[in-house]
Order: C-alpha cells, then structure tokens, then sequence
C-alpha cells in the first residue's frame, strides 16, 4: 500500500477574526468531499474542524491548522498563540466556558467546544502552557469504525 | 420554445448548438460548475447539472431551453386536470382575481383545476405537526425545492437526514385529486393526466425522477410562459384592485409560499430562518455543515431569488411579482381555511410522509481509490500555482481552479491555457533567439 501518500495544507486563523472565522474549515470539508470521504465522517470532521477554529478565533492571537491526509487518517492539528488554558480538566466539561457575555450575545461560548471536538475525533490529544498556547491533535480514522 | 419532454429526460435545461455561441456566461454563473465550453458550444455534465436554472437564466442569446411538457402530450389523458402554482396568480397585474385566471386556465383544455395554494397551507399545519414532535438534530430542512434538495444531495450530502421527510404539496395534491377523482368518475388512474403550471425549471426532472418515491403524483409541468399568452387573451383587465372573494377557499398562507420567507410565515411557533437564491442557500448550508445554526429549528431554502416567484419560467419581472403577492396576502388574510383536526388525521396516517428517505448523492471523487485520489489533489494545488489565476474561462473550464481540477481527472491539458502557451512560446523564442546570435 502507497501509505506514504499525504496531502498537507496550512490554515493561518486569526484571533479577533470573526469576519473570516469558519473558512478553513469550509475548505478543508471541500478538499475532503473531493478525495471522496464517506459524507458521515465528514460531518464529524467538519464540526470538529469549526470548533477548534472558533476556538482560536475567539480566545488567541493566532493560530495555524494544519491538515494531514492520508489513506486511512485525517490529522487535524491547531497550534495556537493565545492565554492557554489553565485546567485542562475543567475546560472538557460540557458547558464550562470562559467566553465573554458579548461573545455569548453572539451565539458562541456554550461550552461545548472542547468537549464537541471529543465528541466526533477518534483520538483527541490536548496539551496548554498559560500565557504561551494550546496545541490540539485530532484524528479522524478512515476505514475502521468511530469507536 | 420549450422543448418537449421527450428530447431529454434527465436534464432541465438542453443547449440549442444552433444559438450558443460559446460565450463562458453559462459556464461562469453555474454554481456546481456544471458547464464547460468545447469546440465554441456549451456543453452541461449531467453528473453535475443540479438544474437551478441559472444557466437559463444569464444566457443572453435564448440558447439554454427548458424542458417541458408539450401540449400534445396532454392528449394521450381523458381527464386533465391543472394544479397552478399560486406564482401563477402574480403574473397579471393586482386587479385581476385568481378566480379569473383559474377559469381562464380551465379553459385551455383542463376538465378540472386545483388551486396548489389549498395544498400549501394545509402542509404548513403538516410540518408543525412533524417540528412540534422533531427531537433534532437541528434545524430541519424544508423539502419543498426540489433542487434544493439535488443541491443537498449532490454538495451536502451529510445534511439529507435533516430533509423534512413530507412532500411538497404538488405532490400531496396530485395524489389526494388522481384517488378522489377516479374514485368519482370511474376512471382509471393512469387516465388522469395531472400537470403542473409552475415557474420552476426543475419541475420535470423533479416529476421524471423523484428522489423520495417510485413514481411522482404528478405527469407533468406546463411553464408559466408557456400558458400566460392563452390566459391573457381571455381575461378582462378591470381598472380596480378586486376585493377579497368570500367564496375562494384559499388563504394568504398559502399563498404566501410562492415568496421566500412565505413557508415559514405560515409557522407561527418556531425559530425558522428563510433564504433564496443559489449561492445564499449554499452559503448557509456551509453554515448547517459547521453546525452553526443548531438553534435554528427550520430552514427554508429556495434556489429562486425571491423564492419561487423569481423562477425563470415566469414572465412578470420578480419584483412586482412579489408585490402583488404581498397584496394578495393582504387581501385574502391569515385566517386559516384548513381544517386542523383533519390535517391531524391525514399526517398521523402518513399521508404527508416521504416513501424513502433522499439519499446522499455525492459528487464523483477525484479517484475512487484513496490514495490516487490525494496524489490527484496534490497535483490540483500544484497546477493551481503554475496558472494565472484570472479565472478568464478562455481553457474552456469556469476558473482556473476548475481547470486544474479537470487536469487531474484527465480532461484537460495544461496547454488549453492560453497563458502559459504563450510563455512556453515565448521561452522557445528566446532560445531560438539566443541561438542565432
């Protein structure tokens, strides 16, 4: 098997940026309807996808996305330059958000971001360092089963 | 000319080779990219085609013709019976009553005539009763565009299970008439011809190959243009705006679909959010796809601008089209007309249901083996660098990003770019110059 076929492409996201916000994750879901991805993970990936681009949008300086596809993975990685995230812990329960009240007046900040992303990866790896970043890594399998 | 249904059944829309010219203004507003340009003529890939019409609509030399049933194909039914759209009403000015226009339609051949609208407001109580028992996922998605739902298909294909599973009332219509009248007159039901008058150039694709049961209700669709002349002739213009006719059965609900925010007007109790147009639909179903608009429970979409009144069947400009669809809202009121216990009824029974579920209809990949196809994609962001990136449409391909596209899938040739044959002749001239001296 050619398992060392990858496509990568980068996403610069912007913090502060809501005009843009929600673009890579547009693109990297037509790149994923092009390689031809079973429409069910691609929900999954798309949802996944825009939270954690929401997330650098709404809380860092910058951050970058990166994608990596392979036959039988899709690796979404999000490095971002931001406050970090004190407890880890905390920030994965579904509904504890740190997201100001105008944040909130425009429809974001329910607290389900983190836990969404969970939700729909099969691996989820988060690393934090206050007042430096937060690092995401999530994996969507393509050929086995969402377990 | 319309062409008759029989030339094409899969397609909407047919290019007249004859009147293209091979400009790119099909190629270039068609928002699936559906239409490339060869040998000087505009071509539709079928897998592509969504039929929204748009093509019809930005052609300027009448070269893109929708297709329709033909009068002569009426014949072949011992009983006709016209269900118009209720955009039928808005095409004649404010002073004409619908009653009039219904008679002058009836006239034209059709031994009875149902007006679609009764059908309308009866379907909006069906979708509260659907939405007052829907647990999510949000927001539901209305149905009643038939190529909203291709689009969903073809570009959204993870949003099918949020499709409303109820027919549009063109369907439930013709299907409650062709059981009431066989049963009535005795006849067979394959005797019964049912056909629409509609603004919508999907109509026949939509009737020759329903997404969501065996066989549509209905056995074609006559264009608003093509019976507005025969109408117009045999109606009288009055100087007045008419009063409201106590004896029409319809209401402004129903009516009022023909508008964009009209099917959701008629649902009074939930947060639903109206769109038109093909390239706002496909932005908001961008938004569905990111699961933004969780909190929205309904979603009307329609490909038209302005909603169904902006087809591109239609004859009165949309504008005021619109507006005397306002007025007639205005004029035949909110007041239900429907019967709610026995719309109740109808739905606990299914008579609104979907027979299948639309199902996912993706676009082919770029390679169906995984691998192949992620090289081809690293290809398409290579070539995509190498090209001018003006989008000029000369290769024949919308944009250049199209262009590389179809490089990878081996449609095309690099050298179809004009650009960069003139940079490669220009390099072998330079050669060729340098050698000389």
């Amino acid at each position: 098997m050619s398992s060392e076929t990858t496509f990568q492409q980068d996403f610069q996201i912007k913090g502060g940026d809501f005009v843009n916000a929600g673009e890579s994750s547009c693109k990297i879901r037509n790149i994923l309807k092009d390689i031809g991805i079973e429409a069910e993970i691609i929900r999954r990936i798309a949802i996944a996808a825009y939270e954690a681009e929401m997330n650098v949008v709404m809380y860092a300086k910058t951050g970058l996305l990166k994608l990596v596809l392979t036959p039988g993975k899709v690796l979404i990685t999000v490095e971002d330059r931001g406050p970090g995230i004190k407890d880890i812990e905390l920030a994965m329960q579904p509904g504890y958000s740190t997201a100001t009240e105008e944040m909130r007046e425009m429809g974001f900040g329910a607290g389900m971001g983190l836990p969404n992303i969970k939700k729909n990866a099969d691996i989820f790896d988060i690393s934090s360092a206050v007042g430096k970043g937060t690092k995401l890594k999530i994996v969507f399998n393509l050929d086995g089963n969402n377990s | 000319m319309a062409i008759t249904a029989k030339a094409s059944l899969y397609h909407s829309v047919r290019i007249d080779e004859k009147k293209c010219v091979g400009c790119v203004r099909c190629m270039k507003g068609c928002p699936t990219k559906a239409i490339r340009v060869k040998n000087g003529k505009a071509k539709i890939i079928k897998e592509r085609c969504i039929d929204c019409g748009e093509c019809l609509r930005v052609c300027p030399y009448d070269a893109v013709l929708p297709i329709t049933t033909s009068s002569a194909d009426l014949k072949k039914f011992k009983y006709k019976v016209a269900l118009p759209s209720p955009v039928l009403y808005s095409q004649f000015g404010q002073h004409v009553r619908p009653n009039e226009i219904l008679s002058a339609l009836k006239q034209l051949g059709f031994d009875y005539v149902y007006e679609e609208a009764l059908m309308c407001e009866m379907t909006s109580r069906a979708i509260e009763e659907y939405l007052d028992e829907y647990k999510g996922p949000n927001p539901v998605i209305s149905s009643t565009c038939p190529v909203v739902v291709r689009l969903i298909q073809r570009l959204f294909p993870s949003l099918c299970q949020l499709i409303i599973p109820i027919e549009p009332p063109r369907e439930i219509a013709s299907k409650n008439l062709r059981s009431e009248i066989s049963e009535k007159y005795n006849l067979r039901k394959e005797d019964i011809g049912i056909i629409h008058i509609t603004p919508c150039s999907a109509k026949m694709v939509s009737i020759n190959y329903p997404e969501t049961m065996k066989k549509s209700h209905l056995d074609g669709a006559l264009s608003i243009q093509q019976v507005y002349n025969d109408i117009m002739k045999s109606i009288k213009r009055p100087s007045r705006p008419f009063m409201l006719d106590t004896q029409s059965p319809v209401s402004g609900i129903g009516i009022g679909w023909t508008i964009s925010g009209g099917e959701i007007r008629g649902l009074k109790y939930f947060h639903s959010v109206s769109v038109s147009g093909v390239y706002d639909t496909i932005r908001i179903l961008e938004d569905v796809e990111a699961g933004k608009l969780k909190n929205i429970e309904y979603l009307e979409c329609m490909i038209c601008p302005d909603g169904c009144i902006g087809g591109p069947l239609t004859v009165e400009n949309r504008f005021v089209a619109k507006s005397n669809v306002l007025r007639l809202i205005r004029t035949f009121g909110d007041k239900k007309r429907v019967d709610t216990h026995f719309v109740k009824k109808l739905y606990k029974e299914k008579f609104f249901s979907f027979e299948a579920s639309v199902k996912p209809k993706p676009f082919a990949p770029l390679d169906k083996n995984r691998a192949k196809a992620i090289k081809k994609m690293e290809l398409i962001e290579k070539t995509t660098k190498e090209l001018p990136g003006i989008d000029c449409g000369v290769c024949g391909a919308p944009d250049c990003k199209t262009f590389a596209e179809d490089i990878a899938r081996g449609k095309a040739k690099l050298d179809e770019c004009i650009f960069l044959k003139k940079k490669r002749i220009n390099r072998k001239k330079e050669t060729l110059w340098r050698k000389k001296k």
